[in-house]
């Protein structure tokens, strides 16, 4: 026991105070962070005011498009648009280039500018020389005629700022919608009551028929699968270089006649596990700190974010989930390890493991659609997809208790089954030098000894 | 031998791999405050008895026995093995290293740290001490890795090749340590396939060869069973009588002398008036005692 803690201590160690694992621990939430915080900063960095000239050949629109420029309807527009691209996560990179656009809005400065009974050419010539003396950054010419064919030209210095010409755009659709609407009698109030979109609730269902309050929603599950996936992967290969090295280096001479190779395998095991778990740990807190930073700083300005409902039950799943997922590809990685010679042999036997990871994360899929059916089912409680497939369940529909006992029992049978094969393998592997284990030579060793 | 001292013994040890067998019926017995050499060509199945014997394996037949007892966990902390492959965790710092490896053996931290001292600093390897490994050079990380062997202060220690890879100067100071353990009363099994060293350095051998004993005990005794039968001449011509196998067993030829076996019941007398008679001429004739060398050729040859 004493020499079990020796090995464990080692391996926690040796993992928690390298630098890569400094590097992903810090480096993850950082870059989580960036992606939180800055776009906060952003919104509230005022780009510079544009100064405008609207040169308005009927003198109609105008007012309007002034009006729709105005910083507080700007402003009310940007809450609009980020209150949707929160509540909408299948929004196409463009769209969300878009709304990010409309968060940002634009500031104008208007310069007044006196168009009626002057020919188009003419008014170009004249805003143009202002361009150029430094009195103005863009103008805006609106055609006498606003039907449908008009064409308005928009000159400006700043021409490339997608911002402000979409601030602009939108102002100036509206604007001149509005006109036509008056043009044509129809009152913008009447246009609005017709026009409305129609009101789709989700609303999940229970197994009871109640309607739930809250919905955990599918980034959540989606998020819950990567980290799991992520750090499985991660934390298996690390496994399988440490015994790798021990074999490589013959250290595994010594240590076997120093400790029982189980005490000496199942210390690794467990030091990098729990190497993981801190990783886990502090992870899952920042992420808590950055949420709850989010969730103050978005209640400030007015939004209204319904966090999915995260149990303490839920907390506590996903840890017996990753710990059983954790020892079902360490034991694996643990078994290739002692079989193989060389590191660049383990490369090639470490790609199946993480094919089964793989379909297990692309089972998630399907899993978040239809937490329920009887696939989800079987994919939830099967050994090698269990750990990364019941975490995602849990979360997107919290399946019956007898289901997740189910789960356990079978994967921790797994383990010992895994564990029993790896500690054979590895005791005759790790002196084998020269040359790999054939799987029949594998196969053998877990029989006979 | 007095039975009292006896520490290691081995009793018909048989090992095999598949159809291979690697070690074959193989008795002995190392006795405390000597040092046992334990002698074989490359694949004569030294390093699987060795294994054996700290218990990383377990004999297919045959038993052995430590201090009176089965190899176990228990028994193995007594045990200091220093393999011919050497390995140390390159990245970690020597102090590391050394407190990883003296835990692995049961010692607690403070009295680990204190060995550890102790040992750098008779190694003359202290200024090392916060370096990593990967900082050593190979005859230091030999030093290393002959620390981590000692720190738990081992009634029986192992050595397999303990010179290999270290300078003249190194290794003189490298025996002079194994005489000092030796003379604290412990078991020291010394195995190699260089002779010569093993010649001045062993009290007792065992001689292995394609997985059978060859020979074995006290290296004395051993010599003077062979008795005064080997003949360093150095002479012209008689190569007709050297030949004649009724007289002598075998020669071997150095640079400018041969050393030359005669066979059994045959007198030295006899060899030299038979050369004279040949008509060689004779620039030295004298009676030696074998080397390590010349017996194990003779064995594994005859």
């Amino acid at each position: 026991m004493q020499k079990f803690l020796a090995v464990l201590k080692r391996e926690y160690k040796k993992v928690v105070f390298s630098w890569t694992f400094l590097i992903t621990t810090f480096l993850m939430p950082f870059i989580a962070s960036v992606f939180v915080v800055v776009p906060m900063l952003i919104f509230s960095i005022e780009g510079e005011s544009t100064r405008i000239a609207i040169a308005d050949l009927n003198g109609n629109v105008e007012s309007r498009l002034r009006d729709n420029l105005s910083p507080t309807k700007i402003a009310e527009k940007a809450k609009k648009a980020a209150e949707e691209s929160l509540t909408d996560i299948t929004a196409s990179q463009d769209e969300k280039l878009k709304r990010s656009a409309e968060q940002l809005g634009g500031t104008f400065t208007f310069v007044p500018y006196e168009a009626r009974e002057k020919a188009v050419d003419e008014i170009r010539r004249e805003l143009s020389a202002k361009v150029a003396a430094g009195e103005l950054e863009a103008f805006l010419i609106i055609p006498k005629d606003i039907n449908s064919e008009a064409k308005f030209g928009y000159y400006s210095r700043k021409a490339g700022d997608f911002v402000i010409n979409s601030t602009l755009q939108d102002a100036l659709n509206e604007a001149v919608r509005s006109q036509r609407l008056a043009e044509a009698n129809i009152s913008e109030e009447m246009l609005k009551d017709l026009s409305k979109k129609v009101s789709f609730e989700v609303k999940p269902l229970t197994e009871t028929g109640d309607v739930k309050e809250q919905d955990s929603g599918p980034w959540t599950a989606f998020i819950v699968a990567m980290l799991i996936y992520i750090v499985l992967a991660i934390y298996g290969q690390a496994i399988m270089s440490a015994i790798v090295e021990e074999k490589e280096t013959r250290i595994s001479e010594v240590l076997f006649s120093s400790a029982r190779p189980f005490e000496l395998m199942m210390g690794k095991l467990v030091g990098v596990g729990l190497a993981g778990l801190t990783q886990l740990a502090i992870w899952i807190s920042t992420v808590a700190v950055l949420v709850t930073f989010g969730l103050v700083s978005a209640a400030a300005s007015g939004f209204e974010i319904t966090l999915p409902e995260i149990s303490i039950a839920m907390v506590v799943y996903f840890f017996i989930f990753f710990l059983l997922g954790y020892f079902i590809y360490a034991t694996i990685y643990a078994l290739i390890g002692s079989m193989v010679t060389s590191m660049q042999e383990g490369g090639q036997f470490a790609l199946p493991p993480i094919l089964i990871l793989l379909v297990g994360l692309y089972f998630c899929f399907a899993v978040i659609r239809d937490p329920n059916s009887a696939f989800a089912f079987w994919v939830s409680i099967a050994p090698f997809f269990a750990p990364i497939v019941m975490p995602v369940r849990i979360v997107s529909d919290m399946p019956p208790f007898w289901q997740i006992a189910l789960a356990i029992v079978l994967n921790g049978a797994a383990i010992v089954g895994l564990t029993w094969a790896a500690a054979r393998v590895y005791r005759v592997g790790m002196l084998m030098y020269g040359k790999r284990a054939t799987i029949p030579e594998v196969l053998k060793w877990i029989r006979q000894s | 031998m007095s039975e009292s001292k006896v520490t290691l013994k081995a009793e018909g040890v048989t090992k095999s791999f598949g159809d291979f067998t690697a070690v074959n019926d193989l008795s002995f017995e190392a006795e405390a405050g000597r040092i046992f050499g334990f002698l074989g060509p490359n694949g004569a199945g030294k390093t699987t008895t060795i294994r054996m014997v700290v218990g990383i394996t377990v004999p297919d037949e045959g038993r052995v026995e430590l201090f009176g007892r089965r190899i176990s966990p228990g028994v193995q902390d007594r045990i200091g093995y220093l393999p011919e492959e050497r390995g140390l965790y390159k990245k970690m710092k020597v102090a590391d290293q050394l407190r990883y490896f003296a835990a692995l053996k049961g010692v607690n931290r403070k009295e680990a740290d204190k060995r550890i001292d102790f040992w750098l600093d008779r190694m003359n390897l202290a200024e090392w001490k916060e370096k990593k490994t990967t900082d050593l050079s190979k005859g230091m990380s030999q030093k290393l890795q002959f620390i981590t062997t000692m720190l738990h202060d081992p009634d029986l220690l192992i050595l397999d090749e303990p010179f290999s890879g270290l300078d003249p100067i190194n290794v003189e100071f490298m025996k002079e340590v194994i005489a000092d353990t030796k003379s604290q009363d412990k078991t020291i099994i010394f195995s190699t396939h260089m002779m010569d060293t093993a010649e001045k350095l062993c009290d007792d051998i065992l001689l292995i060869n394609k997985s059978r004993k060859v020979v074995g005990g006290s290296l004395r005794e051993i010599k003077e069973s062979y008795g005064k039968n080997v003949v360093a001449l150095r002479c012209v011509g008689g190569d007709e009588v050297l030949g004649d196998e009724e007289l002598v067993s075998g020669v071997i030829d150095h640079a400018d002398e041969q050393e030359v076996f005669l066979a059994k019941g045959k007198d030295p007398q006899e060899l030299l008036h038979k050369l004279i008679g040949s008509g060689a001429r004779i620039t030295r004739f004298e009676m030696i005692e074998p080397s390590l060398n010349d017996i194990f050729i003779d064995k594994v040859k005859g």
